[in-house]
């Protein structure tokens, strides 16, 4: 693979496999869709991200700053996309709080931008060395306002690296910032991937456009966007609401209208933003949905729970928000119960029953202690549901 | 790991040379196909370096390994644990259960993760650091690896590497060849020949010698 950032491959270990890092894979994918800009500030369990960022952008011609701290961070990517750079930055919760304002700022101004945040337990400094969900909702509303959210969820290495190009393409085509969560398991976890995989996933990723640039041919096209560098037009850029001129506006009408277009830009396709995978599709009264380093625990779950002869469906979800309403709705309607487990106290347990409680009982499993919830945990807790797998 | 390819059973894909002294010896843990490992110690031991060496040289193996390392806040001591787990199937589950073999380099580790470890599990400790080794009924190897890093390298730095060799002698996890490209891969610039001395050292171990109190048996100071 001529064309792979040969730089990263102290990871190789032979000629067809890699243990990789999740989070050196996440550069691997930045750099593979394009990113050129990064500045951050270190923060475990995100570091590796930067350390490899450093190493590697001067290399391919790309820029890297050390910022004083993630609010710098944050602003000095949406400068560089303004500039029409690709432009990432990563950090963990405590960061990832500093880095709200700005993050409105660029949803207001359409700066296209990916944020990685490996989750640590919280709040405040929390354990910086264990494994959280808990900045889901932070992740959605953490800024002010009504916003759009586009937040995706890795659960594996091969994710950190698809999902960061994913990040990238959305961030791109929807002009706006693109979250993508992992945590300090996912993050700091090694495994075994081959580059036939990778490549797999390149081809994959083949069909989206990741040419650099500002002006990409998709983008948004709900909303009217400022003007740019060199355009010609005068480019001004404000977090006050603005009109198509790029200058302030208090009129009630245009406001109003920005704000909605700004909303449904990623609200109206839900369709190409939602990611998600079905096992065991209809087999089952029990569905696990899950996300991130959980879903991994939720296909263990499955195999397991095969073994002793209880069917269930698993509903990995790749993408947290906008809320993939269509699927969680088709599921909900054919089986009796949904289990959520997360690494918190039920933040998306709680948007997941907005969606689905029409139709089924929604049940969280919310584990808080910096451990992964094992298989058997959420066995268990299925058995108890319902009866010990007689009837099923 | 290459898809179409069949994963093969652990340490299958080498023939088991790991025992100079010991031709009989297949490695304890050969042929398995799931096994979980844990390596444990202090923040600065290089224990997480072992677990990722030893899943390096798993995937050279062409298993399907997955590696995790958990670690305390502080830049140096406090705990420090690297969790491997090796296995001829797509792993699910990123972390251990029940653990097949518990490598301590540190008291703390001996005595937290004892727990972790399967009735019939391997427990393979620093005769040194483990002053107090907790009751296990399985099979104990109770090796110097400190001392014996000192010895070979004047370095007590390549104690891990050493400890890696003296697994890899006592479980036939991965191949020697697999395990000698993943330490010159994976230890710090400059550090390969003494590293890899280190190495030597401790795949020449003999286990039968160090197996349940062996130590005790050659006169070797336990309880100290």
């Amino acid at each position: 693979m001529e064309s792979w950032h040969g730089h990263l491959l102290k990871e190789r270990v032979d000629q067809s496999s890699l243990l990789i890092q999740g989070n050196r894979a996440c550069v691997l994918g930045a750099l593979d869709a394009g990113v050129r800009f990064y500045a951050g500030y270190p923060i475990t369990p995100s570091s590796e991200i930067m350390e490899a960022m450093a190493v590697e952008l001067p290399r391919i011609g790309g820029v890297f700053v050390q910022m004083e701290d993630e609010i710098a961070s944050i602003c000095a990517c949406i400068g560089a996309s303004l500039t029409g750079e690709v432009a990432m930055t990563a950090t963990s919760g405590p960061g990832f709080s500093l880095m709200q304002e700005a993050l409105g700022y660029a949803i207001m101004v359409q700066a296209p931008l990916v944020v990685v945040d490996v989750m640590r337990s919280g709040p405040s400094t929390g354990r910086p060395t264990a494994p959280s969900q808990a900045d889901v909702m932070q992740a959605r509303w953490g800024t002010h306002g009504d916003h759009p959210a586009i937040v995706l969820a890795a659960s594996n290495v091969a994710d950190m690296y698809r999902l960061t190009m994913a990040a990238v393409r959305f961030a791109l085509r929807f002009r706006t910032p693109v979250t993508l969560l992992a945590d300090q398991v996912v993050g700091q976890m090694r495994e075994s991937f081959s580059e036939e995989l990778l490549g797999r996933y390149r081809l994959t990723s083949g069909d989206f456009d990741f040419t650099p640039g500002y002006l990409h041919p998709d983008l948004a096209r709900e909303v009217h966007l400022p003007h740019v560098l060199g355009s010609g037009e005068y480019p001004h850029v404000t977090g006050l609401f603005h009109d198509e001129t790029g200058f302030p506006t208090n009129d009630p009408e245009k406001t109003d209208k920005f704000l909605r277009e700004l909303y449904n830009k990623v609200a109206h396709h839900r369709d190409e933003l939602c990611l998600y995978d079905v096992k065991n599709e209809g087999r089952g009264r029990v569905c696990i949905v899950a996300y991130g380093s959980c879903a991994r625990s939720a296909r263990a779950a499955w195999r397991l729970a095969d073994q002793e002869g209880l069917s269930v469906e698993v509903l990995h979800l790749y993408t947290l928000f906008p809320l993939p309403v269509e699927i969680v709705q088709k599921v909900a309607r054919r089986v009796e119960f949904m289990i959520i487990p997360e690494l918190n106290l039920g933040q998306y347990a709680h948007e997941v029953r907005k969606m689905a409680e029409q139709w089924t009982t929604v049940i969280g499993i919310g584990k808080t202690d910096g451990t992964l919830i094992t298989p058997r945990e959420i066995l268990d807790r299925i058995a108890e549901l319902v009866g010990k797998y007689e009837s099923v | 790991m290459v898809d179409g390819t069949t994963p093969s059973p652990i340490g299958s894909d080498q023939a088991p040379t790991s025992t100079p002294s010991s031709a009989q010896w297949e490695g304890l843990l050969f042929g398995r196909e799931y096994v979980e490992v844990r390596f444990g110690g202090s923040g600065g031991q290089g224990v997480i370096l072992m677990g990722v060496i030893l899943a390096t040289a798993a995937t050279l193996d062409h298993h399907r390994v997955v590696q995790t390392e958990s670690y305390g806040p502080e830049a140096r001591g406090g705990y420090s644990r690297s969790d491997v787990i090796i296995s001829s199937e797509p792993v699910d589950y990123p972390e251990l259960e029940r653990a097949h073999l518990l490598v301590a380099l540190s008291q703390l580790a001996a005595s937290q993760y004892i727990g972790t470890l399967r009735n019939d599990g391997i427990f393979i400790y620093d005769l040194e650091k483990v002053v107090e080794p907790p009751v296990f009924k399985g099979i104990t190897f109770a090796i110097p690896f400190t001392e014996m890093a000192l010895e070979e390298t004047g370095r007590t730095q390549t104690t891990n590497i050493l400890a890696l060799g003296a697994v890899t002698s006592i479980t036939g996890l991965v191949s020697v060849e697999s395990l000698r490209k993943a330490v010159t891969g994976r230890v710090p610039a400059g550090t390969e020949e003494i590293n890899n001395r280190a190495l030597i050292r401790g795949l020449g171990i003999d286990p039968a010698e160090w197996q349940n109190g062996g130590a005790r048996a050659y006169g070797l100071p336990v309880d100290r």
